[in-house]
């Protein structure tokens, strides 16, 4: 099987969806190839800030100024993505003032609003502040969802003719000639909408360009395709509070250093991060100790970390790059500007372009002058027009409307719906059904999952991306099974495919959940952990031979009740008569005679 | 001054039940305490003794243990007989310390406490209870109320899910039960709950509707079935769905307190037996075992003082708890008695709790053994050997938690349920036995140490 | 209402009886900063704009397991309530800073306050639903409403009966007026099927100050006595009652100012008012336990207020000592009294002391005080006290008297009312004055005072306490 693309885009994270986007737009032929869901690598890993470039304002005033300006363009076309939280940069007694000096001066050059707060005035912004801090710059940092965002740029590149494919890891780069001509991937599952376990083959795609936006993963790629791509991966990690502590993105103003930074997400906080160089983007050691330092760090911002319950904490790989022979030793002196490398003028091989480096916030700005880039390449004359075209969900939206009434949900779970979903609000949540609120802890109802089903099949992790169903406080204790029953009964899925994507959900949910295990996480763990063994026994082996149990006190229409009799010894049959004597008609009921009440 | 009483439990769920029932036997009088309404509530109401006999790896090898969700530690099938095998468990599970007759005769006091509320004391053998998710679930006791629908029995089945629970989807659950073989006929409908309610009504609320048969005026506005009430509806949505079922089981909300009559009823309307699937929280057979033990405590002369946690305790110059503390909003009032028991729960129940650095047994500081690496608790594998799974107090044979040393903490302390540690009941399905067990040991030394 | 017969000089949104000491009564009282919280706890502080306190880290207690919903009364018959899990921990944890709107479903929940006793997690469930719920009102509840203006005069019934209570014979000929109580409900949403308490020819303070205080005096044993409202007003005899049993074992008493607990006020989101009432009792109370005096109530939902509800709610300067301090009057004789003993000596049939059908108060059932009564009479020969089960009776203070959840009260007390049939006893015995209305509205049974009985059995008898 093989397909013939313009331009073929790997990777479904930001960067790429966002390059896909771009180029549908502009009337461009585009496939984009992802080998896991959307925002399987970096773009899902990150700690959701939009930043307002005040964190660059010092050290990289470039990237700094295309911050504000991206994040401006973000509030607009990314509404329903976007919370605009603002920031503060926090000062503790022990950081010097001349870097908060810096820090403010260097905002004001980019062009960033910062404005300088006291410490009481902080902490009318902030209630949860330290109370011993000196003062704060204000700053319209943001909170921004990356997979909502992602998912909205591949639906509309979708809806400009665009081909995602996800679970589909490329697994050889197609090189004639000297040229990269396309690519080989394998699709993990059928085409189109996925199916657990349907394993869809091979596929060659060939396209006159290949833009390789696989991030951290761009050096395999490269390798694919015989050229060097020297990414250097350095991972940070993320422990993601249960609740919004803070409601503004607080920043430590000190030069640079581990934890310092808490961004609210959704209806938590995410604490972050730390920044080490690492070998294999997919295999790097995870530790309690990183998840202490985040805690003890930011605790010294906002006391109330210490002791508040975490209910996760993940780590993601910054794809960092830097010119060969730079040698910046400590990668958080990398640059976080993006790179992009024209295999042709780099390695004398035409056919395909790599990004590298850079920032979330820039994704779209990145993407326009990739899409740029291969524009010309390919002769394209359409211009970008990302930049004002709003994305699906963020049209024409007005969170004032009374979607509770009209909806019949509660007001929280109508207001986090209508967060979550922006216009598209009316199209999922108008439905005759019943629409029951499957996820209790994120306010996710029935119509929300299954309109995520429809989106992205059978991958519940899929679903939970787009929904944050299973992402509260329970993790997923309380709802995993109830998605599972979605799949089914809303999705038609069958029995081994739901009860795969339940098992994958629900592993995915145990492994961030370890580095939170203590207190009330602990607790909710062993309550899970009861409800899912003991309560459903969604753990232990079925029976081999089910005549050898207890069929009932009188075992009364046993297909094996004489196998079961002859297992059993002669005292139960002495206690079986006994007990019938005692209870009289309830017991001739149990066995299937009468019907009657008692 | 102080409340006085000869034996003081701590804790009022099954373990502490039993063991309050315990000591009472004893003769002694018995003050049960506990910090809030029972733990039974979230409990499915199945009394397990021994379902799976599940491995157990040493206690610092959590990091690696099953990388897939419970694939590196294969458990085989469930036991039929769950005495069978308890000769063979390690050394510090809790059976093994108590002793198989321990269980034994901790099943039969809850035969009597709870009557005729309960099935499954005919035989030593286990037997298998579908669940919501279509699995057959080995367990000792079971509601009577879930009786008939036990996989061991022949006739065909029919399960029934409503609409607006996201919980049960019947036909899924049939799909499973199929799948793992059961020796009958199942398939599953999913249904329209008699009423009319809101998609979020509480379980409670349907519940309600079904005890009382509640009569159309009362449902909210409804079209179909005017007139007729919330029982006469039920049956009539699912008679079209019975085919050659002889037995009809529906998620247990089958009322509160008068479920046989419910059931019965509805049995007649459609000339199958209905029988109740056991469900996650909320659950109402264990809102009903609830009931039921606490009648039991009753009658048995059993003082009781809910809604209090115990937050403090005092020793005597011998060395033996004097007292336990209950705090009231800020009131301290003193409790004594000649023993206690420690029933206050496991990291559910927060008899055990944990910080960063470790976990401990909250109240009197028992010793708890554990791995040092915060990450050797848990397992790889959702559903693998997790370390904090066994966490717990480590008793005596009379069930007296034991320093590091091996020696008992307090004479006169004993410990029960889920505070005990040394197996994983979730995986091994014997939280309720192990509970009954420890329960009927504790109690008994607490009435000696009296 | 007669006001043409008031002379009374009413203070303003003053509950207190005329012959309170004037003083005291102003309003405000001291309002002191806030206390420090223990050093690693929560402390609630204000995030959202027009709002109390962000209770949103009160959701990291909680972890889903639904016990506080099975233990819910209204929404066992109430579908358009979802219950305390959703109604607490669920919907502070949805909410970002600007999110102000609190569902209206709020207006559903009746305060019994058992969710507290049911979670198993300390989540603060009752105090998210005081929360929200004074949010509610003061946010989106309109003041011209026909329910805000008719659950300010509920909330604020004891302003009602201070001046009732000048005339009671003739107000309770009103109020007990067919047409008066249909007026009620097509006007105020005061259901017409209650009877309105009657109120007692004079008021408790009035006997005490005709009495002359205290009969006995004691340097060592000496309580305040937090009366309350009802027991002022109407059932007078359980303040008597109180009186006379505590005198019997030595206790001076002192009956210091006091203004209405708040409990109604709560259950209808007054929190100012609520706060008013609270400052004055906070002070008063403070000062006796200053003395050396303990605070001790015969209304469970009193004692619930004092205990838990102010130190969730207010900061005054005290609040937590009087809390502390504070405890229910039948309790407070278990604890320091040896009551057992000389009851054991007495026999029912001596002193005419019928069977009882006994329902503990859901606020008392919060206190951990649900089996004091059935397990102190088990020691009264005689006498059968059945425990008429857990429900809740379905009154919840003000909520039954509303027109539109009257029949959910009355359904919600129906197994209760079973129960009290299947009893020996046909007198009811409860601790609160509203359970007892509902009792005696359900079933038609007198209700005593676990107190009255008390006071039947050992005092002026040849018990020797």
């Amino acid at each position: 099987m093989s397909d013939r693309t313009e331009v073929l885009v790997v990777g479904g994270g930001s960067t790429g969806c966002g390059v896909a986007r771009d180029l549908a737009t502009r009337g461009v032929d585009v496939t984009l190839v992802e080998q896991g869901n959307l925002t399987h690598g970096t773009t899902g890993r990150m700690h959701g800030l939009l930043h307002s470039g005040g964190r660059y304002a010092v050290s990289d005033q470039a990237s700094a100024r295309e911050c504000i300006e991206e994040n401006r363009v973000l509030r607009d076309i990314a509404s329903h993505c976007v919370e605009l939280t603002g920031g503060l940069f926090v000062k503790r007694p022990e950081d010097t003032e001349e870097y908060f000096q810096e820090k403010l001066a260097g905002c004001r050059e980019c062009g960033i609003p910062a404005e300088v707060l006291s410490a009481e005035e902080a902490r009318e912004v902030e209630p949860f502040l330290a109370g011993d801090i000196d003062k704060a710059i204000r700053v319209p940092d943001g909170a921004v969802d990356p997979f909502r965002l992602c998912v909205a740029n591949a639906a509309d590149a979708e809806a400009h003719g665009a081909r995602i494919e996800t679970h589909s890891p490329v697994t050889d780069v197609l090189v004639e000639d000297g040229a990269v001509v396309g690519v080989e991937v394998t699709h993990e599952s059928g085409a189109g909408k996925r199916v657990h376990g349907v394993e869809g083959g091979t596929e060659e795609i060939y396209a006159d360009h290949v833009v390789n936006a696989t991030g951290a993963w761009a050096g395999r790629i490269g390798d694919m395709a015989g050229v060097d791509v020297e990414v250097r991966p350095s991972k940070g990690v993320m422990t993601v509070m249960n609740v919004r502590e803070v409601d503004t993105v607080v920043n430590r103003c000190k030069p640079k250093g581990d934890a310092d930074i808490v961004v609210p997400h959704e209806t938590t906080c995410i604490l972050g991060t730390t920044d080490e160089e690492v070998e294999d983007p997919e295999d790097y050691p995870e530790e309690a100790w990183e998840v202490d330092l985040m805690i003890e760090e930011l605790s010294k911002l906002v006391p109330m970390l210490d002791g508040a319950r975490t209910i996760r904490s993940y780590w993601g790989v910054r794809p960092l790059y830097e010119p060969p022979g730079t040698g910046t030793e400590d990668p958080t002196d990398i640059t976080r500007d993006f790179f992009l490398l024209d295999h042709a003028e780099r390695d004398d091989l035409p056919g395909m372009t790599s990004i590298v480096g850079g920032k979330f916030t820039t994704y779209r700005l990145m993407a326009e002058q990739i899409s740029d880039h291969v524009c010309d390449l390919l002769g394209v004359e359409a211009a970008c027009t990302t930049a004002d075209r709003p994305l699906p969900g963020s049209e024409d939206f007005s969170v004032l409307r009374d979607y509770m009434d009209e909806f019949g949900l509660r007001s929280p779970v109508g207001r986090r719906s209508v967060q979550r979903l922006g216009s598209r609000a009316d199209e999922v949540l108008d439905t005759d059904e019943p629409n029951p609120v499957v996820c209790q802890c994120e306010a996710v109802t029935r119509a929300e999952l299954r309109d995520a089903i429809g989106g992205s099949g059978s991958d519940l992790n899929a679903v939970r991306l787009r929904t944050r169903a299973s992402m509260g406080n329970c993790q997923g204790g309380f709802c995993a099974h109830r998605m599972a029953n979605e799949l089914h009964a809303g999705g038609d899925f069958d029995r081994p495919t739901v009860d795969a994507a339940l098992d994958e959900l629900w592993q995915e949910r145990w492994k961030g959940q370890r580095h939170a295990l203590w207190g009330e996480q602990l607790s909710q763990a062993m309550l899970n952990h009861l409800l899912h063994a003991t309560t459903f026994n969604r753990d232990g082996a079925a029976p081999e031979d089910f005549a050898a149990f207890d069929a009932g006190e009188c075992g009364a229409g046993s297909a094996d009740r004489d196998a079961a009799d002859a297992s059993g010894d002669a005292d139960d049959a002495g206690d079986t008569s006994e007990r019938t004597a005692a209870d009289g008609g309830v017991s001739a009921r149990d066995c299937g005679g009468d019907r009657g009440g008692d | 001054m102080a409340i006085e009483s000869d034996v003081v439990v701590i804790g009022g769920g099954l373990a502490g039940a039993t063991a309050a029932l315990s000591a009472a036997r004893e003769g002694v009088h018995v003050h049960l305490v506990s910090a809030n309404e029972s733990t039974l509530r979230q409990a499915s109401g199945l009394i397990d003794a021994l379902g799976y006999a599940v491995g157990h790896a040493a206690e610092n090898d959590g990091e690696d243990a099953g990388a897939g969700s419970g694939d590196a530690d294969a458990v085989p099938g469930p036991l039929a007989d769950p005495f069978a095998v308890i000769e063979d468990l390690p050394a510090d599970h809790p059976y093994r310390v108590a002793g198989a007759d321990a269980l034994r005769e901790g099943l039969a006091l809850f035969d009597d406490a709870v009557g005729d509320l309960y099935r499954g004391g005919h035989t030593d053998r286990n037997a298998l209870v579908p669940t919501t998710s279509g699995r057959a679930k080995p367990t000792a006791r079971y509601p009577q109320s879930v009786a008939p629908g036990l996989a061991s029995d022949g006739r065909p089945m029919l399960l029934v899910g409503f609409e607006a629970d996201t919980e049960f989807d019947a036909p899924l659950a049939a799909e499973r039960l199929s799948a793992a073989g059961v020796p009958f006929d199942v398939s599953g409908a999913t249904v329209e709950f008699a009423g009319e309610y809101r998609a979020d009504a509480a379980v409670t609320r349907l519940a309600h509707a079904l005890e009382r048969d509640e009569s159309a005026a009362s449902g909210r506005g409804t079209t179909a079935g005017e007139g007729r009430t919330t029982r006469q509806r039920l049956a009539d949505r699912i008679r079209p769905h019975l085919g050659d079922a002889e037995r009809v089981g529906i998620p247990a909300m089958l009322g509160d307190s008068h479920v046989e009559e419910v059931r019965a009823d509805l049995s007649e309307r459609l000339d199958a037996e209905v029988f109740e699937v056991p469900t996650g929280p909320p659950s109402l057979p264990g809102i009903r075992l609830e009931d039921r033990l606490f009648d039991a405590l009753d009658s048995a002369g059993v003082s009781m003082t809910t809604g209090t946690p115990v937050v403090d305790f005092e020793t005597g110059a011998d060395g033996r708890v004097a007292s336990v503390t209950i705090d009231r909003n800020g009131a301290r009032i003193p409790y004594e008695a000649g023993a206690f028991v420690l029933a206050t729960g496991g990291l559910v129940g927060k008899g055990l709790d944990s910080d960063r650095e470790r976990a401990h047994e909250a109240l009197f500081g028992c010793h708890v053994p554990q791995p040092d690496d915060r990450m050797a608790w848990s397992a790889g594998g959702a559903f693998a050997d997790h370390a904090f799974a066994r966490f717990g107090v480590r008793p005596d044979d009379r069930m007296r938690p034991l320093d590091v040393e091996g020696t008992p903490e307090y004479a006169n302390l004993a410990a029960a349920g889920g505070v005990v540690g040394g197996a994983d009941v979730a995986r091994e399905k014997s939280a309720s036995g192990v509970s009954l067990a420890t329960g009927l040991v504790a109690g008994r030394t607490a009435a000696e140490e009296a | 209402m007669s006001d043409t017969h008031d002379t009374h000089d009413t203070h303003e949104d003053c509950g207190c009886d005329g012959e309170a000491n004037r003083s005291a009564a102003t309003d405000g009282g001291a309002v002191a900063g806030s206390t420090a919280g223990s050093e690693d706890e929560f402390e609630p502080v204000d995030v959202f704009e027009g709002s109390e306190m962000d209770l949103r880290p009160g959701a990291d207690s909680c972890y889903k397991c639904t016990s506080c919903d099975t233990s819910c009364p209204v929404a066992e018959v109430d579908d358009s309530f979802p219950g305390p899990k959703f109604q607490g921990p669920e919907q502070w944890r949805l909410k970002r800073k600007e999110d102000t709107e609190i569902d209206d479903s709020i207006t559903g929940c009746s305060n019994c306050m058992r969710c507290d006793g049911a979670c198993p997690s300390d989540v603060p469930l009752s105090q998210m639903h005081n929360t929200a719920r004074a949010e509610y009102v003061e946010n989106q509840q309109p003041t011209l409403s026909r329910e805000y203006l008719r659950n300010r005069i509920l909330a604020n019934y004891g302003t009602l009966a201070a001046l009732g209570s000048k005339v009671p014979r003739l107000t309770n000929a009103i109020m007990g007026n067919s047409l008066v109580q249909k007026v009620n409900e097509t006007v105020l949403g005061i259901t017409a099927e209650r009877d309105f308490p009657e109120f007692a020819d004079q008021t408790f303070r009035g006997w005490w100050k005709e009495r002359g205080g205290p009969k006995v005096e004691s340097e060592e044993k000496r309580v305040a006595y937090f009366h309350g409202d009802y027991a002022n007003y109407n059932t007078v005899e359980v303040a008597k009652a109180l009186v006379r049993v505590y005198e019997a074992f030595g206790y001076e008493i002192a009956v210091p100012d006091q203004r209405c607990s708040g409990t109604p006020m709560f259950a209808n989101g007054m929190l100012d008012d609520a706060r008013r009432s609270a400052a004055v009792n906070v002070e008063s109370l403070g000062e006796m336990i200053e003395q050396g005096y303990d605070v001790v109530a015969s209304c469970t939902s009193c004692s619930m207020a004092l205990r838990q509800e102010y130190p969730e709610l207010f900061d005054f300067e005290g609040t937590e000592t009087v809390a502390a301090n504070t405890y229910d009057a039948l309790e407070y004789l278990l604890i320091n009294e040896n009551v057992i003993d000389p009851l054991s000596e007495v026999d029912a049939a001596d002193h005419d002391i019928p069977d009882f059908a006994y329902h503990a108060p859901c606020h008392s059932r919060n206190q951990g005080l649900d089996r004091q009564a059935v397990e102190l009479f088990r020691y009264l020969d005689g006498v059968d006290v059945a425990d008429v089960g857990d429900s809740c009776s379905g009154i919840s203070g003000t909520y039954g008297w509303k027109e539109e959840k009257y029949e959910y009260s009355m359904e919600i007390g129906e197994e209760m009312f079973e129960h009290m049939e299947h009893a020996n006893g046909e007198t009811g015995m409860t601790e609160c004055p509203t359970c007892s209305m509902q009792m005696e509205h359900g079933t038609g049974y007198e209700i005593d005072h676990p107190l009255q009985v008390l006071e039947a059995a050992l005092v002026d008898t040849d018990v020797t306490i």
